[in-house]
């Protein structure tokens, strides 16, 4: 009677293991979904255990392919090493884009110049020890910082050696900020309207022509430079109305074209609810307001079926 | 759009840095708007989801004056710039009235832009706190459960399945603590309706709102059994909250955008080696795809070195030093061969 009863149940089994097939499993996402088909019998019967029911399936073949990942140990427990989820979800911000490239590094590129690790501490001969190459004690202050300095003979009378040095390593901060400012800018502009020459000098030309009517009297009292021109307007211009039958046509094609065109379209297809047709008020102008139902009725058979018990209402 | 913002310091520089776009994304976060009617119902709701979704989750105090759906309304601007505000990705809208009572709309974003939204109406809510069951923990993942073939075939309740496991799970993790796993959230239909199962042209084409099939959200907690195997069974019990939802307005995504938010980043095999985008120090695959290690070891102390073992080394007591050779040679059984070999 026991064997009977066993046998039973691990009868069961195998016809889950073909269900499999229909379920589809995403360990990667701790999901699964199950494709078959909801049976109406039971869902009408009883709602919360039929839905118990299949949730209780669903998990335990996810759980079946979670627990049979390869595992690593940590403090809290099993760690299961999850595979790349198979369902694709669309991100939630843009892919990040590469770095731009300095004008060091592209000229270093075309020339195959390898980058090299500048240390920060270089070696002093005098004082037998690894100093700072700049900064607090640097070795670029050196000159600087040393208590004699050898004045070549042509020099002025006003002529300090300590500022001339100070100067010098000014001015190659100042360069260095500048060009790491056009970097920066580079990169931003290889994107932007102004990336060409030309482009820029219209920019500038934009800017000074609004800097010049942004006075209290709108430029009027302003002093004039020397060869400074009046600022003129936009001009417009006109086709002539006469045009070859040739370019009238390439010209009208060209404007099809960019009308049809899905390249500045937003939204390729119209939503349901945008559609020209509208099947609800279609239906009831066809049926004169009687319905669908009445309406492929009359289609179908014309005998006056459609008319029964219609009198009684 | 929101203005830049150059940082001032380390601190604020860190913070627009983790805003930045990443290779491998974190949890979306979420934000609950109500709308400007909401009733008892969709508090609760999204009180119970906000629970659920905890801790990316955002909440929003006051009523807002929004309409995803109305496109002649400023709403797709308010939702754009919560989302850069609050950088998060997905909202949840609750809005009642009288011709749409008890309507959520998810609205799902890309790079600051609305990619695509639900409206699903609440038609029958079982509360969390009805059910005097244990609770999931919070920030722990949940399963997700889908049940119709529906979610397979139909448009509407593909995006829906999108929707919600973007919502609930949509961050890729590498592993899992097994005995973490607490609780599972199950999504399954009514019956099909004829209507969905010929697949003719013309039944597609008109498939209104009121033949699509009601959604059921259930969220269970899972009790592990022994089962004697590796694999426990697992018993399910409710938790709440339960929801009977029906499918309203939609607006799938747009193609480009879509397209654009698919992208895989493209990851070399050294980075897959090296744990897809995510540093791994001390690991590096070299020219010839091998995997390489390197191993940092304590410094050594060679004063505890075992050199070669000589009894003239050995600290003993006075007499060892004054012994000569010979008696050594006698003692110690290897001398002899070694002796053989210098000869």
């Amino acid at each position: 009677m026991d064997v009977s009863h066993i046998l039973v149940t691990n009868s069961r089994q195998p016809d889950r293991s073909e269900k499999d097939d229909s379920v589809q499993l995403d360990p990667g996402l701790l999901a699964v979904t199950d494709l078959n088909t909801i049976d109406e019998e039971s869902y009408n019967t009883d709602l919360e255990a039929h839905l118990l029911s299949l949730a209780q399936t669903g998990v335990q073949s996810l759980l079946g392919s979670l627990f049979s990942l390869p595992t690593t140990s940590s403090p809290d427990g099993p760690l299961a090493q999850l595979p790349p989820p198979i369902y694709q979800l669309p991100r939630a911000k843009p892919l990040p884009k590469p770095k731009a490239k300095t004008k060091w590094e592209l000229f270093a590129a075309a020339k195959g110049i390898q980058k090299k690790t500048r240390e920060k501490r270089v070696w002093d001969e005098e004082k037998q020890d690894w100093v700072n190459r700049w900064g607090r004690g640097g070795k670029n202050k050196e000159v600087e910082d040393q208590w004699i300095t050898e004045v070549p003979m042509n020099a002025d009378v006003d002529h300090d050696p300590r500022k001339a040095a100070r100067d010098a390593r000014k001015e190659r901060v100042a360069k260095n900020d500048k060009q790491h400012l056009q970097n920066i800018a580079r990169s931003q502009e290889s994107s932007g309207p102004s990336s060409t020459r030309e482009g820029r000098k219209q920019e500038i030309n934009k800017t000074v022509a609004a800097a010049r009517i942004s006075t209290a009297s709108m430029g009027k009292f302003d002093k004039q430079l020397e060869g400074e021109k009046k600022p003129r307007g936009v001009k417009r211009k006109f086709d002539p109305a006469e045009a070859p039958a040739e370019q009238e046509k390439q010209s009208s094609l060209a404007l099809l074209s960019r009308m049809e065109s899905d390249s500045k379209k937003m939204r390729k297809d119209p939503q349901a609810d945008e559609k020209v047709l509208n099947v609800r008020k279609a239906v009831r102008f066809a049926s004169k307001g009687k319905g669908g139902v009445a309406l492929g009725r009359d289609v179908s058979g014309k005998k006056g079926k459609a008319r029964t018990g219609r009198g009684k209402r | 759009m929101l203005r830049t913002i150059k940082p001032k310091n380390a601190r604020v520089k860190r913070a627009l840095d983790a805003r930045l776009p990443k290779e491998i994304e974190d949890p979306r976060t979420a934000v609950f708007v109500k709308g400007t009617h909401t009733g008892e119902v969709l508090n609760g709701v999204m009180k119970d989801l906000m629970a659920l979704k905890r801790p990316d989750a955002i909440s929003f105090n006051k009523k807002n004056d929004v309409h995803p759906f109305d496109a002649s309304s400023t709403s797709t601007a308010s939702l754009e710039f919560w989302a850069g505000k609050n950088d998060a990705s997905l909202f949840l809208v609750g809005q009642t009235t009288k011709k749409r009572p008890h309507g959520l709309t998810f609205v799902r974003m890309f790079d600051c832009r609305v990619l695509d939204m639900i409206e699903v109406g609440v038609e029958k809510y079982i509360p969390m706190a009805d059910f005097k069951t244990p609770k999931s923990t919070p920030g722990h993942k949940p399963l997700m459960h889908f049940a119709s073939e529906l979610f397979d075939t139909h448009p509407r309740f593909i995006q829906l399945k999108s929707m919600l496991i973007d919502f609930f799970n949509g961050e890729e993790i590498e592993s899992i603590c097994l005995p973490g796993i607490g609780h599972v959230i199950s999504i399954s239909l009514a019956p099909t309706p004829a209507s969905l199962n010929t697949a003719t042209e013309f039944t597609t084409d008109a498939t209104t709102v009121t033949s699509l099939p009601k959604v059921h959200l259930r969220t269970y907690t899972i009790k592990f059994l022994s089962s004697g195997t590796r694999i426990p069974r697992a018993e399910l019990v409710p938790m709440g909250p339960s929801l009977d939802l029906v499918l309203r307005r939609h607006q799938p995504a747009d193609a480009i955008l879509l397209k654009e938010a698919m992208k895989r980043p493209k990851l070399k095999k050294t980075d897959v080696e090296k744990g897809l985008g995510k540093k791994r120090k001390n690991m590096e695959v070299d020219a010839m795809g091998d995997l390489r290690g390197q191993i940092h070891v304590g410094k050594q102390d060679l004063g505890k070195l075992q050199t070669r073992k000589m009894k003239g080394l050995k600290a003993k007591a006075g007499d060892d030093i004054a012994s000569d050779e010979d008696g050594e040679d006698d003692e110690d059984g290897f001398m002899p061969r070694k002796k053989q070999r210098q000869s």
